[in-house]
Formats: C-alpha cells, sequence, structure tokens
C-alpha cells in the first residue's frame, strides 16, 4: 500500500483526488434527500456507482478521494462522530477494488480493466460485493459501537446497496476507460513505477479481505446475535492485515 | 444560492477560533456518548439547542425538523427489536419489548440529534475556509488539506455542471422516477459519463495550469489567512472539557444508563 502515501507528491493524483472527491460528494448531496432507507444514517445512494469506478481508473486517489467526498456529503447535514467511520469505510470501498484488481485466483483474467469480456465483468461484480461487505463491515460495527444502529441492519443495508450501485458501476467504467487512458490518467500511468508498492502476498491478502467483508457481514448479520462487537473485531483486523498484503 | 450551510451573523459562537470550534465539536460528540438514558441525554440536547440558538443556526436546523422526528421514532422502534432489558412490557411472537430496550431506543434517537444539531451548528457558523486552515494548523498534511480545499472549490461547479445534464437529459425523455434500485442506477449512466469526462478535462487543465507554474505540494507555505487563538477560546475549551470529565464521573458512578452498553 505504499502509493496511498507516495500519492500525495504527484500533483495529478492530488487533482484526481479531489476530482473524486467533488464528484462523489456532488451526487452524494444531490440525491441526498432522496429514497431515505435509515434516516440519518444512509439513503438509497446513486452516488455509489462512483467509487468502484473511481478505484479501478484512479487507483489510490480513489480510495482518499471517496473518504473525503463521503466526510463532504456529512458535512451537509449528518456529521457527527459516525463520520470517522464514514470515512474509513469509503476509503476502503475506493481501496479494495483495485488492489484486488487481478488476484482473485481463478476468476482473475489479469487484463487491464476494460471490462469488456465476461471473465472481466463476472470479476468486477466479485470485486463490487466484496468491497461493499468490506465498507459495511467497518461503517456498521462502528455505528453499532456508537449505539446508532445494530450491526445486523445497517452491514445488510450497506452491502445490498452498495453491490448494487457497483455492478451499475461497471458500466461506467466501460464507457469512461478508453478517454481516461487516452488523457493519460489511468493512476498507473500517472504515477512513477518505483511509487507504486508491490504487495507482498496479494492472493492471501485478497483472500483475508474476502473473510473480514464477506464472511464478517454474513456472520454478523445472519449468526451471532447483536452487540457482539468484540467477535467482530476479529475480522476488522482481518481487513487491516490483507490491507498490508495486497 | 449558496449550497453550504454558513449563516454570516455576528455571533460568540461565529467568533470562535475554528480550532476551538473543532474540539468544542469533538468534546460535544463525547457528551453525546457518555449517557444512554434519555433523562440525562434531554439536557445535553437542550444545551445543544441553546449552542445552535446563540450561533443562529435555528434555521438551518428547523429545515431537518423532520429527519429530527423521523431520526427519532425510527430508533425507539428499531432497538427493542434487538436489545432486551428486565422490565418485559409485552411480547410478540419472539420478540420481547422491555422498557429499558425502549428507552434506550429513544435514547439512542436523542444522542443521534444531539451530534447532527452539533453539527449543524458548526457548520452554519464555520465557513469553509477556516475549516481547512483550521485543519492545517491542527497539523494535517498540506497535500491532503489542498485536496480538500480543491474539492470544496469544484463542488459548486460540479453540482451546476450536474444540474444542467440532469435537465438535459431528462428533456431527451430521461425517466428519473421509475424501476427497482437497479433500474434506476442505471439511468444515471447517461448524467454520470458527460459530468465525469467534464470532471476529467477540467482536472487535466488544472493540473498543466499548476505543473507549468513548478507548483510543489511539499514545501513550507504561507496563508493569507491567519488564525489566532484567544482567552476566550481556551476558556470555552476548558469549561466544555470539565463538563464531559463530571459527566463521565456521573456514568463511571453508575448514573445516566438504563442498560449495562454505550
Amino acid at each position: 500500500m505504499k502509493e496511498i502515501f507516495t500519492m500525495w507528491k504527484n500533483v495529478r493524483m492530488v487533482l484526481l483526488t479531489a476530482l473524486c472527491a467533488a464528484l462523489y460528494a456532488a451526487v452524494l448531496i444531490a440525491f441526498k434527500a432522496g429514497i431515505v432507507i435509515v434516516p440519518g444514517i444512509t439513503e438509497i445512494r446513486p452516488a455509489n456507482i462512483l467509487p468502484i469506478a473511481f478505484s479501478i481508473l484512479f487507483g489510490p486517489a480513489a480510495a482518499w478521494g471517496c473518504a473525503i467526498g463521503n466526510f463532504i456529503g456529512d458535512i451537509f447535514g449528518t456529521l457527527g462522530p459516525g463520520s470517522f467511520f464514514g470515512f474509513i469505510g469509503n476509503f476502503l470501498l475506493g481501496f479494495v477494488p483495485y488492489k484486488i484488481w487481478g488476484h482473485l485466483v481463478p476468476i482473475s483474467s489479469g487484463e487491464e480493466p476494460e471490462i469488456k469480456t465476461g471473465r472481466s465483468w463476472t470479476e468486477i461484480i466479485i470485486i463490487g460485493f466484496i468491497s461493499a461487505a468490506v465498507c459495511a463491515v467497518v461503517i456498521a460495527w462502528g455505528l453499532e459501537l456508537l449505539g446508532f444502529v445494530p450491526f445486523k441492519v445497517l452491514s445488510t443495508i450497506i452491502t445490498l446497496n452498495n453491490t448494487a450501485a457497483h455492478i451499475v458501476g461497471g458500466i461506467l467504467i466501460l464507457l469512461v476507460w478508453a478517454r481516461v487512458k487516452k488523457i493519460g490518467l489511468y493512476w498507473r500511468d500517472v504515477m512513477a513505477e518505483e511509487d507504486v508498492g508491490k504487495p507482498i502476498l496479494p492472493k492471501v491478502g485478497a483472500l483475508l479481505m474476502i473473510i473480514g467483508g464477506v464472511v464478517g457481514w454474513i456472520v454478523g448479520a445472519f449468526i451471532l446475535p447483536v452487540g457482539s462487537l468484540v467477535t467482530l473485531t476479529i475480522f476488522l483486523i482481518a481487513i487491516i492485515i490483507a490491507m498490508f498484503l495486497l | 444560492m449558496s449550497i453550504f450551510l454558513y449563516t454570516p451573523y455576528k455571533s460568540m459562537i461565529h467568533r470562535l477560533d475554528p480550532r476551538a470550534k473543532i474540539f468544542c465539536l469533538i468534546l460535544f460528540f463525547a457528551l453525546g456518548l457518555v449517557f444512554n438514558n434519555p433523562l440525562y441525554l434531554l439536557p445535553i440536547l437542550i444545551l445543544t439547542l441553546m449552542i445552535a440558538w446563540l450561533g443562529n443556526s435555528l434555521k438551518n436546523l428547523w429545515n431537518l425538523r423532520y429527519i429530527f422526528l423521523i431520526l427519532i421514532a425510527f430508533s425507539t422502534l428499531l432497538w427493542p427489536f434487538f436489545i432486551r432489558g428486565p422490565t418485559e412490557l409485552f411480547s410478540f411472537w419472539r420478540i420481547h419489548f422491555t422498557l429499558e430496550s425502549i428507552l434506550y431506543g429513544f435514547a439512542m434517537g436523542i444522542r443521534t440529534a444531539i451530534f447532527l444539531i452539533a453539527g449543524v451548528t458548526f457548520l452554519s457558523t464555520t465557513r469553509i475556509e477556516e475549516l481547512t486552515t483550521a485543519l492545517i494548523k491542527l497539523k494535517l498534511p498540506y497535500p491532503l488539506a489542498f485536496s480538500i480545499s480543491t474539492a470544496f472549490r469544484l463542488l459548486p461547479t460540479f453540482v451546476g455542471a450536474g444540474s444542467t445534464i440532469i435537465q438535459a437529459q431528462t428533456s431527451r425523455g430521461l425517466d428519473l422516477e421509475s424501476g427497482n434500485i437497479i433500474v434506476r442506477m442505471k439511468k444515471f449512466i447517461p448524467l454520470l459519463v458527460p459530468i465525469l469526462i467534464y470532471a476529467i478535462r477540467s482536472i487535466n487543465l488544472q493540473a498543466m495550469a499548476l505543473e507549468s507554474k513548478c507548483f510543489n505540494l511539499t514545501k513550507d507555505r504561507t496563508f493569507y489567512f491567519r488564525l489566532k487563538m484567544k482567552k476566550s477560546d481556551y476558556v470555552i475549551i476548558f469549561i466544555l472539557f470539565c463538563v464531559c470529565l463530571i459527566t463521565l464521573y456521573l456514568r463511571i458512578s453508575g448514573y445516566g444508563a438504563v442498560l449495562p452498553r454505550l
């Protein structure tokens, strides 16, 4: 995850972070008064089409951009201690897709993420589901800790809402990939090779991310009783370890 | 019309240093977290509302009145499904509604309302420029602060471009109101693609402009907007900190909890 830190010395990556943040926040704010699921906590978010597309196109800039964008979205009426967990959850929403793209054995094609083949579509849908679950586990854990909403309720809402949005996000990548690549703003083209971290154990990292996100969501939402935050911390630890391995 | 909540007014809250306001906001969040008994949370709610009144933020809060009501009602109804106390009121199928779980749900609604009121008051009394400068003064790395302030600056531009594109596509027959979640989200694609392309182009131009001027994110910078903490800032932080300590002591002594959880 070296590039998460080294990207800050690159002006283009910093501006791409601002782009992701501003666009994500703009769409979040525009649809904040839309269909509310949990009042003051979450709503149906068409904006969540963006993180997966941003992540694949702009890499680490998307991770920071989604986190900042969600924070800015919170500033328009829902700022609270939950915003801290929203920041981390949305950071992961932008971090996970680009990090595990190409490392999902045996689904990964190893191609650039043009999303033109059936195999790359399968990969993007699975990645979308994993990143949605990872984001859900972190935010729902934090908000139950603060006493806002039970993990069972929120984790399921976030996972399903984000997964639906991520499927549509794949279409967005398909439509803008060629243009982004042509302008030279694909993150691997923008960043110097020595600034991009080499994954330590990418396949193990991807597996741990699945355990932390998907298994964490299933166990927390359908098996454990409310208030099992200590047990759920194991899944958060799995996510943190996965971040370092990827 | 501004899309931000900031309301210009000459109040004591407006005059506070933004760093002091950030500390006070954190302390208010901490205050809201101490108790889970509505009787103990109500005075904190009243105190938060009084501060909102002092900062002339009640108009912004009034616009959110339905959210507050739904939020408290939703929380009161939701929590009894998941937690249980000793005093059972009635049961339905396998769900036991207890006095403590209903009170806890009501308290959680009040807690969320306290957080929202404190957040709205902060944003109604603090300009975005003050917030970003305060974050830099609080040792937030400059590239991150630059990125946040650029995002804030780009936001109205993108919102404006977005609303123009929505009008253009709607006039061509795009219906955003019908269909299930996936169908509705798919309909956002004809909106998001032009917005994204517009955003990418403008960022590319801005990057070229900055690079041609040898813009460097790593050097120490000076700022036009300077902040200075006054005695009143320290006094208010100190008072709120003492209030937090007193409430924490009360909670540790066994007061203010209907159930033994946060």
